[in-house]
């Protein structure tokens, strides 16, 4: 496989909060065919030198594949983070989500 | 509590889909079909090992998945082991017994998810649970099979559409059709309700089928969807499919197809189950399985191949059905099944694919 150039621009870049999101943006919600950060299920991003924390949310609770999007999203990090920076990705249910947390972008998409 | 780890629940997944294959080869027996003792010994149980016991497992495992508790497993386990006892031979107040267990665990699995979140979806979602609940204790009391059938195909239908109410929450909604809704699963629970004392409640449950095919129809993301492409594309035509044997299974119940002895009960039956359920079965396999057996399903356009099958052979036996050809419809239930073999080994194949996708990466 080639890698993308879009990808060496980030793997050069400093890690920060947006490109977090950028890397995010690769794991899609196959039902919807939406990524997870446009779709807004990724509550926060906090970044120290240590640990990257990032809280996400999944649409339904009745849904069983929040355990297999948070192994893609630990997949598409992979490589990308510092060394001594350990990523920890935690489901949470609250705020329960809701279609006004999608991006605009998304929104107008599917025609909000 | 800790959630079951994935290879726990491959022994549970396995035992519920022996019942899908002994549940087969017994609806292959009740068309005629010379097959093993073990499966034409059940051939009168084709139902209950389909939905209770095959249904049954995966949909309370795939509920059992989502909770990540360790008792929710419970339902799913008892469930398989209820088929295996009906293919066991041993008494049927046992698999009875088993499977209200297991309806009663998913229950509690299903409040679980509405504490964590109270929504019109999470409710349905419950409501299905509930009616799977009530087909089994109908089994139970009445002994009889097509007693219980409306509440099971609405444990079906219902699980369906609560899941689908979900996807529609993407979409701009307009609040009047999503009362709509609701006073479609009420007709749905109303007919099921009123089956249990007169056949007119048959027709009212075919009539809440129609007029919800009818609404999916019109409001699912599946059309949008289906502009996409690989998977998500494949998802929405096994939908769109699916609403239309939905619609067609519903306006042959409006006829009276789903009373016990009618011509065309095998017609409504085999387009609700097989048509609508099994596509939607065979769009969501591909997330589904990978997210209880923790494997990868790598998209393939072969997916193709079982749906059409599946379409083609339906269409043979309901074609057989609506003419009285029992040959044309024994035959097309044998397609039927070697559909459902193909969608099985297309989903095993590509279990392998994406393991080797895996260790070349």
């Amino acid at each position: 496989m080639t890698t993308p150039p879009v990808q060496t621009l980030l793997e050069a870049a400093p890690l920060d909060v947006e490109t977090v999101r950028s890397r995010l943006r690769r794991v899609v919600d196959p039902e919807v065919g939406v990524n997870i950060v446009d779709l807004g299920l990724v509550y926060r991003i906090d970044l120290s030198p240590e640990q990257l924390l990032i809280e996400m949310t999944m649409t339904s609770p009745a849904c069983p594949m929040g355990d297999m999007i948070i192994d893609d999203a630990y997949a598409v990090l992979a490589g990308h983070l510092p060394a001594q920076c350990t990523p920890k990705i935690v489901l949470v249910w609250s705020p329960p989500w809701d279609p006004s947390m999608m991006s605009p972008k998304s929104r107008e998409n599917l025609g909000w | 509590m800790k959630d079951l780890p994935p290879v726990a629940r491959l022994p549970i997944l396995l035992l519920g889909m022996t019942s899908l294959i002994a549940g087969v080869m017994a609806g292959l027996a009740r068309l005629a079909w010379d097959v093993p003792h073990l499966a034409s010994n059940v051939a009168g149980l084709h139902g209950a090992l389909m939905i209770g016991a095959f249904f049954g497992t995966v949909i309370s495992l795939e509920r059992a998945v989502a909770v990540g508790q360790r008792w929710a497993y419970l339902a799913p386990a008892l469930a398989a082991v209820g088929g295996a006892m009906l293919l066991g031979n041993a008494p049927l107040t046992i698999a009875q017994t088993l499977s209200i267990a297991a309806s009663l665990i998913m229950l509690a699995s299903s409040l679980f998810v509405l504490r964590r979140l109270v929504a019109p979806f999470t409710l349905v979602l419950t409501i299905a649970t509930t009616c799977w609940l009530i087909g089994n204790l109908a089994w139970l009391t009445s002994g009889l099979i097509n007693v219980a059938v409306p509440w099971w195909l609405a444990f079906l239908v219902l699980t369906i559409a609560g899941e689908r109410l979900e996807l529609t929450r993407f979409l701009p909604t307009p609040a009047a059709a999503r009362q709509v809704f609701y006073v479609i699963i009420t007709v749905i629970l109303g007919g099921a309700t009123l089956s249990l004392w007169h056949d007119s409640g048959l027709k009212l449950f075919s009539g809440g089928l129609l007029a919800l095919a009818l609404w999916l129809l019109r409001f699912d993301i599946a059309w949008r969807n289906a502009r996409l492409e690989a998977l998500p594309r494949f998802i929405a035509i096994c939908l769109l499919g699916g609403y239309l044997w939905l619609a067609f299974a519903g306006a042959l119940g409006l006829a009276g197809a789903f009373e016990a002895g009618h011509p065309l009960r095998d017609s409504a039956l085999h387009a609700l189950g097989l048509g609508f359920v099994f596509a939607m079965v065979f769009g969501h396999a591909p997330i589904i399985f990978p997210a209880v057996a923790r494997v990868r399903i790598p998209y393939h356009p072969a997916f193709y191949i079982p749906l059409a099958l599946l379409h083609a052979s339906l269409f043979l036996r309901i074609a057989g059905g609506l003419s009285g050809d029992f040959a044309l419809r024994r035959e097309g239930g044998l397609i039927n099944a070697i559909a459902l073999l193909s969608f099985i080994a297309s989903m095993l194949i590509s279990v392998m694919r994406g393991r080797r996708a895996q260790i070349e990466r």
